[in-house]
């Protein structure tokens, strides 16, 4: 099932949401929309799911027009940000739900209920708490519920809403791997809403980035990460040093230049700049090192593997000199 | 904390604090005399002189004042006026607090505003509000006159006093706790497919179950024991008009203190058993909440 997102604005009183937001969505693609908080991501996948409705613009789901369809019969999956499982119904209650709250006649019968419902509980490996309530598992066998809980209706898309926000670290790495599996083996065309860079760039197939209610960049994870295509995605994927000088060549313009895509050298070099280590910190395999350059005073932070950075042997205090690699140009706007 | 204190005290230095250097907790235990005294005076020893009341003349009496025609007509009145204003208050609370607390609309506040109106206004004042209005000297006095309608001085009148003052309990206990619990079960519910009555019936209304109960309670509480309102549209006749207060009053200014006595036990059996299920409910929902 595609999803064609077609010139989409939402207002919220005078605040605009979302600004004019085109965005096509091919069949079985597994899309993240990425953002800062603010950004209106959540609220695009809202306006898909029929959630909210635009105040302007279409959604088609396969080329059909279905911005007027009832969010009830819409047929979406959609995974809340704080899952929203029934709290007062048992884990097997919840999922079974959406269908028994199906018309009489597509309802299925009490024994097809329970295939269906247990075959789910399986598929998110936890059948063996069908009995419990939602206040007994712990987040990360909840949001796996909720995930059961939305397939069970078998949705034309899955939608979800910063589906790993409320984890922690280390069970929120494994069910987005489990996730990008689970995608894999049934191939359903998924959304999914995150503020994270990294859970973005590792489990999506393409990366929507949303800032200010508009769409900066769509593409691959190489692509946006490689190539961003202005300078807040930039800015907001990976870290990024900004230049207002030569190195931008006019001074209307600014250069970007990411961490670790600086050389680093401890004899002067003729394209090099010269900067004054102020800290190091490491960070696992990595060390990340802020200077300030000599000539303006301007701190640019380079990023080193830890092997390198042993081999330099240098404490603060000592000047180095600094040559980008790899400088991307944009005309200058504060971002 | 008598307990837990030597123990930390040895901890600490290795060595028991004696008991003599505690500083003897004066403050705390001043403040719950004097609360315990209070609660003395003015709940235990009035709730025991209107058994001991009632019962002066013997139990037989005490039945027989109770059995009394006049009394049985107001207990059944006491309750038809609450059994009408507690159900109608009951769908109406839920009505407006699921609007309130689960959908944006122009005039919220308003509403809002006019649920609390019967809380604000004196009793008497709202009695009065029906007499100017379906009162014969009043708005649709007479053309209630002419279709033969009695409100005034009759049972409607009463039932429709006893629904306004009882009008906000339901819908306050509601509201803040279908707003703690947010929308977002309603919306799961919507994406699954569900109907609004659906919803309403399997996700928004076991979930404040407990507090529907509370506020039937306070309700029918309220409903049964209500005076100000009622005592001003019944027009106190004995066996017609009279609900169980009101009863209450004219035995006593009749000087008939047993047997007000006896009906005014009724009225504090009720209230006791009011508040043994309000303890019950609460402790649910502690539990409910806890989870």
């Amino acid at each position: 099932m595609s999803i064609q997102v077609i010139d989409v604005t939402k207002r919220f009183g005078t605040f605009e949401a979302l600004n004019g937001v085109n965005l096509e969505i091919q069949p079985g693609e597994l899309v993240a929309l990425l953002g800062p908080s603010g950004s209106g991501k959540t609220t695009l996948l809202r306006v898909i799911a029929g959630l909210e409705q635009p105040n302007s613009g279409r959604i088609l789901f396969n080329d059909e027009d279905t911005t007027d369809t009832r969010v009830q019969e819409r047929e979406v999956g959609f995974v809340f940000q704080h899952y929203a499982l029934f709290r007062h119904m048992s884990i097997f209650e919840n999922v079974a739900f959406g269908l028994r709250v199906r018309p009489r006649a597509s309802r299925p019968a009490e024994s097809e209920i329970k295939r269906r419902v247990m075959e789910l509980l399986k598929l998110v490996q936890l059948d063996w708490l069908a009995d419990r309530f939602p206040h007994q598992l712990s987040g990360g066998q909840r949001q796996r519920i909720a995930l059961a809980r939305a397939l069970a209706i078998e949705p034309k898309v899955l939608l979800l809403d910063e589906p790993f926000g409320a984890l922690d670290a280390k069970v929120r790495k494994e069910l987005r791997r489990w996730l990008r599996r689970l995608h894999d083996d049934i191939n359903l065309t998924s959304v999914f809403v995150t503020h994270d860079q990294e859970e973005a760039l590792e489990v999506a197939d393409r990366v929507v980035v949303v800032n200010h209610g508009r769409i900066e960049q769509v593409g691959t994870p190489e692509e946006v990460y490689d190539h961003p295509a202005t300078p807040f995605v930039y800015q907001f994927i990976g870290h990024v040093n900004r230049f207002r000088d030569h190195l931008a060549g006019d001074e209307r313009n600014a250069a970007y230049v990411r961490p670790h895509e600086i050389d680093i050298f401890e004899k002067p070099d003729a394209s090099a700049f010269e900067a004054t280590l102020n800290h190091a910190v490491k960070i696992g395999s990595l060390v990340r090192l802020e200077l300030a350059r000599s000539d303006n005073g301007d701190l640019v932070e380079v990023e080193l593997s830890r092997e390198r950075y042993d081999h330099l042997d240098v404490q603060p205090g000592k000047v180095l000199y600094l040559k980008p690699r790899r400088v991307k140009i944009f005309a200058d706007e504060a971002v | 904390m008598a307990a837990v204190l030597p123990t930390a005290g040895r901890l600490a230095h290795g060595v028991a604090i004696r008991a003599r250097k505690r500083p003897v907790p004066w403050v705390p235990l001043l403040l719950i005399a004097i609360a315990l005294i209070y609660l003395a005076l003015f709940l235990f020893v009035p709730l025991a002189a209107v058994f001991a009341e009632a019962f002066k003349k013997g139990a037989t009496y005490y039945f027989d004042a109770i059995r009394e025609p006049d009394a049985w007509s107001a207990i059944r009145l006491t309750l038809i006026a609450a059994a009408i204003a507690v159900p109608l208050n009951l769908v109406f609370g839920v009505a407006a607090a699921w609007a309130i607390a689960k959908f944006d609309f122009r005039g919220k506040s308003l509403l809002i505003t006019l649920i609390d109106l019967p809380f604000s206004v004196s009793p008497v004042i709202s009695g009065l509000i029906y007499v100017l209005i379906f009162g014969l000297q009043g708005w649709l006095g007479p053309w209630l006159q002419e279709h033969d309608v009695r409100v005034i001085f009759a049972v409607p009148g009463i039932v429709l006093a006893t629904i306004f003052v009882t009008f906000p309990f339901v819908a306050r206990e509601l509201i803040p706790l279908m707003q703690a619990q947010g929308r977002e079960e309603e919306e799961a519910a919507a994406v699954l497919g569900a109907n609004g009555w659906q919803t309403l019936w399997h996700v928004t209304l076991p979930n404040v179950k407990w507090g529907i109960l509370y506020g039937v309670i306070l309700c029918n509480a309220r409903a049964m024991g209500e005076f100000g309102a009622v005592s001003v549209v019944s027009g106190h006749i004995r066996g017609l008009t009279n609900t169980l207060p009101l009863h209450v009053e004219i035995l006593y200014n009749e000087y008939n203190f047993a047997a007000a006595f006896a009906c005014a036990s009724l009225l504090v059996l009720l209230a006791l058993v009011t508040l043994a299920i309000k303890v019950f409910v609460e402790a649910r929902q502690r539990k409910e909440f806890s989870k």
